[in-house]
């Protein structure tokens, strides 16, 4: 695909297909709980959905102060580092959002990311790898891809999916302790309709899949981050460019852990352990062949 | 329900349908407005820089005379425009003349090395860069008004939003992207 137009639409169209895939999960679990372990499992429903509304979206309000403290960034004003502040202006002004808080990360590792509740209350972090090693265009296209994470509102997005993962998660976890700490006493006198025994193969099942779920819609947030950066800058060359340093590069962040992995440009995990269908974003040659395929034909990039 | 019921609720929802695509048309004029009020920002930053240009150069190529000229009477000429061609077209040659400008200051090596002109090239490319995403941005801003108002059903509330197409910011020149070696 090099219209970076048809490419945002793709991959907004396949996220909403990927969220509705989760909702369905739910919708499964939540049947297989009631129909296995009656009003007991009908009961842990909402017992997981609160506790998981309460930790997603209790971080997802503090997005912003939170992922400072957990990547040890610190904000930085337009004097500490006025090119830069450049940089961002002009994407800025491409993009219409408002101008959001800015932070630096002492890593030697080439990153950046992208976090906030809102346009209104967006933060964008890079790394003192990362400004050491781009130039004016590559930064520039980083700082886009960063800035459509904002513009695409992909923490919202990423919430959801986690919200709908976790309940799965946990209704799942809850229930399979009920089962291993003698559920089946209750078997006979709460009127299910499903035999526990069966009810465990969707139960180990259901968690994996909702990851693979969350995955794929962390693959396609980062696809559409690339053209969504494309539609600012017209520039698809310089977030090629940048995601070919960084391909180059083998040093890893030193703050790093699941909860902000999938934040990042490039993943920050071992890239040998986390397989192609669990990863947070799509292979980075793919990235690059596909920015390639916009700049051979300029027309696209208009 | 009876009949008279059901007219009123699709009255109803057939007005609160028409006030959305109403305020949708305005919404999309008024960002027009504000993107166009943008890229005059960026050019007055720009107009702005250049006395400082002008004197940097001066002092180290002050027999650059034509070259110097082109740019003052260009700013001049940018200041009293108004209209969107009129802005174009004195945005377009105040930049061929920067660039004629710059390119006669590369001949001159204390001229570039002077602290002073390097400060004012990454403004001056920075200012550039900002014109020209603020063309781009209106040109969206332009571009999202223009399908709405000529795709159906948005077209049909045309009329009573007195909203009309817009024109686009047309510039002669392909716009450049200046990008100088600087260390962040």
């Amino acid at each position: 695909m090099t219209d970076f137009r048809a490419m945002q639409s793709a991959n907004k169209r396949k996220t909403f297909a990927l969220l509705f895939f989760m909702g369905v999960l739910v919708w499964f679990i939540a049947y297989v709980a009631i129909a296995a372990f009656g009003g007991t499992g009908a009961g842990v429903i909402p017992l997981a959905v609160l506790i998981t509304l309460v930790s997603v979206w209790g971080s997802y309000f503090a997005s912003d102060k939170l992922v400072l403290k957990m990547t040890r960034a610190q904000l930085i004003t337009e004097a500490d580092n006025p090119n830069l502040f450049n940089v961002i202006h002009e994407v800025v002004i491409a993009s219409g959002l408002p101008m959001p808080k800015v932070a630096i990360v002492n890593d030697p590792a080439p990153n950046a990311f992208a976090t906030g509740r809102d346009p209104n209350h967006a933060l964008i972090a890079f790394t003192t790898g990362l400004l050491d090693s781009m130039d004016r265009d590559e930064l520039q296209g980083v700082v886009a891809h960063e800035m459509s994470h904002v513009a695409n509102r992909d923490t919202l997005v990423s919430s959801v999916a986690a919200t709908t993962a976790g309940v799965i998660a946990l209704i799942s976890d809850i229930l399979m302790r009920m089962l291993w700490f003698g559920g089946s006493r209750n078997r006979d006198h709460n009127g299910q309709q499903m035999p526990i025994f069966l009810a465990i193969i969707p139960l180990i099942l259901a968690p994996i899949a909702a990851t693979l779920l969350k995955a794929a819609v962390s693959r396609r947030r980062e696809s559409l981050a690339d053209a969504t950066a494309v539609s600012f800058t017209r520039n698809p060359a310089g977030l090629r460019s940048a995601l070919e340093v960084l391909a180059r590069d083998t040093t890893v962040v030193q703050a790093r852990s699941n909860a902000v992995a999938h934040m990042y440009i490039e993943s920050p995990l071992d890239a040998s352990v986390a397989s192609k269908l669990f990863a947070t974003h799509p292979p980075i040659q793919e990235r690059i062949a596909v920015l390639r395929a916009m700049e051979a034909n300029p027309s696209s990039s208009n | 329900m009876d009949i008279s019921a059901i007219i009123l609720i699709a009255v109803a929802l057939f007005v609160v349908y028409a006030i959305l695509q109403y305020n949708k048309l305005i919404r999309l004029n008024i960002s027009v407005d504000e993107a166009f009020a943008q890229i005059e920002v960026q050019l007055k930053r720009r107009a702005d820089l250049i006395p400082n240009l002008v004197e940097t150069v001066k002092g180290y190529a002050s027999h650059e005379r034509e070259a110097l000229e082109k740019v003052v009477q260009a700013r001049a000429a940018s200041t009293t425009a108004s209209t969107l061609p009129a802005v174009a077209a004195a945005d377009g040659a105040l930049t061929n003349a920067l660039r004629g400008l710059l390119a006669v200051a590369e001949a001159y090596p204390d001229l570039k090395a002077s602290t002073n002109f390097l400060q004012l090239q990454e403004e001056l490319a920075t200012t550039e860069n900002k014109v020209s995403f603020s063309r781009q941005f209106y040109n969206d801003s332009v571009r999202n008004l223009n399908t709405a108002v000529k795709t159906i059903p948005t077209s049909f509330f045309v009329g009573l939003a007195k909203v009309g197409e817009r024109e686009f910011y047309e510039v002669e020149d392909p716009t450049i992207r200046n990008a100088p070696n600087v260390k962040f």
